[in-house]
Order: structure tokens, then sequence, then C-alpha cells
């Protein structure tokens, strides 16, 4: 299944931020909601900006245009405030995205192991993200930071309990 | 942030016997990330001796295929010790599992004694009298309200009875003694056959009533 691209894409002067504030709000929003559904399609949960720059999204080839490094960081910015994504460092440069809440992932999860009937079980983090019989699920795959945060989402509602070891965590849910 | 005191107070239900399993489960999952390894490395030693073999160079094959032979058994090795962990893991699982259920148990137990303590045989004994005599006592008001059927009536209300059911039995065609006329068709004959013994059997019924 490939990538579905918005209409926008296409429209050269989408890659050039507009004056008019009206206009530019809603070309934000368009761009907050490309980046995020790239992300999502190709499962993405670290952003190097470099990198990002070169990525199709932001670099399209084919009409020849691109994103400059100051339009790209507001549209990180807008994201950042959604509460969409998180910056790694203080110089901006690699950022953690949530195409899902934490909350989400956790439901999801936790909707894995209730249908499994492994509650009451003890899992290591691995297992869930790269375990064989995740296989299938959402979430393999998910980066451990993003996992923790939705374990210890789930944490918060009771419904689970991060254990930590000398080497590795693991979590157990009830 | 403000929870870090909520959940001080909360104790963690998180068990020794969790812990067990988890160091088990990552042990495990150390092994796998080592079959990983070794099976990439296989793989690529492989494709290697291939290319050897095909530049002529048997003796380099050779000594590569060896080490692969080894790298195999290591693997199988491997595997063995992941079921070994995972047996464990399971195991454990199970005897949680039991406690529970014998916990379970117990509380059924002490349950069912704390009942029995509280109704005595005595008590019952008791009871079930005072109960008799209650009846007794509502079938002599009831006698009395009512003037229910004397002995007389009940006497004919019986023979009438009799008088239908033996009514019937009298309707009722002979059994017949001699076997049954060879009949072709099988498919007719089991039907009747049925038919029979389950009509009898309504009148012994009626008859017992």
């Amino acid at each position: 299944m490939s990538f579905e691209w918005p209409w926008q894409y296409n429209f050269p002067p989408f890659f050039t931020l507009q004056p008019n504030v009206d206009t530019r709000q809603k070309q934000l929003a368009a761009w907050c909601s490309l980046a995020l559904s790239y992300c999502r399609h190709h499962k993405l949960y670290t952003l190097d900006i470099m990198e990002a720059q070169e990525s199709p999204v932001f670099n399209h080839k084919n009409i020849d245009r691109k994103l400059s490094m100051e339009a790209i960081l507001i549209v990180f910015e807008e994201l950042r405030k959604k509460g969409n994504l998180e910056w790694l460092d203080k110089n901006k440069t690699r950022c953690l995205v949530m195409w899902r809440r934490p909350e989400e992932w956790g439901k999801l999860i936790y909707q894995w192991v209730s249908k499994n009937g492994m509650v009451n079980t003890v899992f290591t983090l691995y297992e869930l993200a790269n375990g064989d019989d995740t296989e299938s699920e959402e979430f393999h795959g998910l980066e451990d930071w993003m996992l923790i945060r939705s374990l210890q989402a789930l944490q918060m509602d009771g419904k689970a309990e991060v254990i930590s070891m000398d080497d590795g965590k693991g979590v157990k849910f009830f | 942030m403000g929870n870090v005191f909520g959940r001080k107070s909360r104790p963690s239900r998180v068990t020794e016997q969790d812990r067990a399993i988890l160091q088990l489960k990552q042990q495990r999952d150390k092994l796998k990330h080592y079959q990983k390894r070794v099976t990439l490395q296989l793989e690529k030693e492989r494709s290697l001796a291939k290319q050897l073999l095909k530049d002529g160079k048997k003796e380099k094959a050779l000594v590569l295929l060896k080490k692969k032979r080894y790298q195999d058994q290591l693997l199988d090795k491997t595997e063995t010790q992941i079921s070994n962990l995972e047996r464990m893991v399971q195991d454990i699982e199970f005897v949680q599992i039991e406690m529970k259920v014998i916990e379970g148990l117990k509380v059924g137990n002490d349950c069912l004694k704390s009942m029995h303590e509280a109704m005595s045989l005595e008590d019952v004994e008791r009871i079930m009298d005072e109960t008799q005599d209650a009846i007794e006592y509502q079938r002599q008001i009831d006698e009395m309200l009512s003037g229910s059927l004397t002995q007389e009536d009940e006497d004919a209300v019986l023979s009438e009875l009799e008088a239908i059911t033996q009514g019937e039995d009298v309707e009722l065609p002979e059994v017949p003694t001699e076997p049954l006329p060879e009949v072709p068709e099988p498919a007719e004959t089991e039907p009747g056959n049925e038919r029979r013994p389950a009509r009898n059997k309504e009148n012994r019924e009626m008859l017992a009533a």
C-alpha cells in the first residue's frame, strides 16, 4: 500500500509559507496532517531534521519544490504545540513524533493483551514490540521510548505496572 | 508529578514470581537475539562458501562449511535452551494459578464451615419438627374451613377412575401371538413395531395412575 499524497502536495505554492495569516494557518494545518500521516504510514517515531529535509515529504522532486529549513521548523513547532512532537535536544535537530498518543497506544496494547487472555502476565518490552506473537499488531516495532510511555499511561490507569530490573524493563498487566 | 506520592501508598502488585518470570523472559530474549545473529551469519557464510566454490577454492569452502556446521549445532542448542526457559516460565505461571485455586478453595471451605456453625443439627431438627407441626395445624384449619372429602367420597372417586381406565383397556385389540408375516419392505414394519409397545406403555401408565 503506497502512501496517498494530499492534493496540496502537487501544488507548488504549498512549499512556500504564505504571508496571509488565514491562508498560512490552513497551510500549516495541512502540513501538520501530511507530516503525521506520512510518519504513520512509514511507522516513523523519531525524525532527524536534516534527514527530514531530504525526505519526500518536504522535498517534492517531481515538481522541484522543497520546504525550507525555517518552514520545516515552524511546522514542527506547530506539531509540538499540538502535543504530537517533542524535541530530543535543545538545538532542535532530533525529535520524537507521536502520531498516536501514548494513551492510545496503551489502549491498543491492553486490548491485545486482554484479547489473548494474557492479563496478569509478565512481558519483556522486547517481547511486546518485537516478539513473534505481536507481529500482526499495529504496535509491532514500536520504539522503546514510545512503548514505555504508553505503558506508563496504562500504569496511571492501574492496568499495568512497569518493572525495572538490572538489565532492561518488563511490564505486568492487570 | 503529583501522583508520585499517590503511587507510594499503593503497594506494588508485582510479586517475586513476576520478577523471576521477567528475568527468565529476558534471558530468553537474549537467546533470541543471539539466535538471530547466528542465523544471519550462517546465511552469509553459506553464500560465501558458494562464492568460494565458484572461484575454485574448495579447501577454503570446506573450512567455512565446517564452521557453519558448528554454528548450526549451536543454533540447535540455543533452540532447546529457549524452550527450556519457556517451559520454566509456563511452570511458574501454572503454579501461580494453582496457588490461586487453592486459595479459592480455602475461602470456600471457610465459608462453608462458618455457615455450618451457624446451622447446628439440633436447630435443623427443631425447625423441621416445628414445620411439620405447622403443616399439620394448617391441614386441620383447611379441613375445618372447606369440609374436605370424606373417606366415602374418596372411594367413589377411586372406583370411578378405575371404571374409566378399564373401559379403555377393553377397547384394546388382542396382541397377536403368531409370528408376523414376512413383509418385503422393512421400512413399513419398523414403525408398526415401534408404535405398539408405545401404546401398551401408555395404557400401563394409565393403569398405574
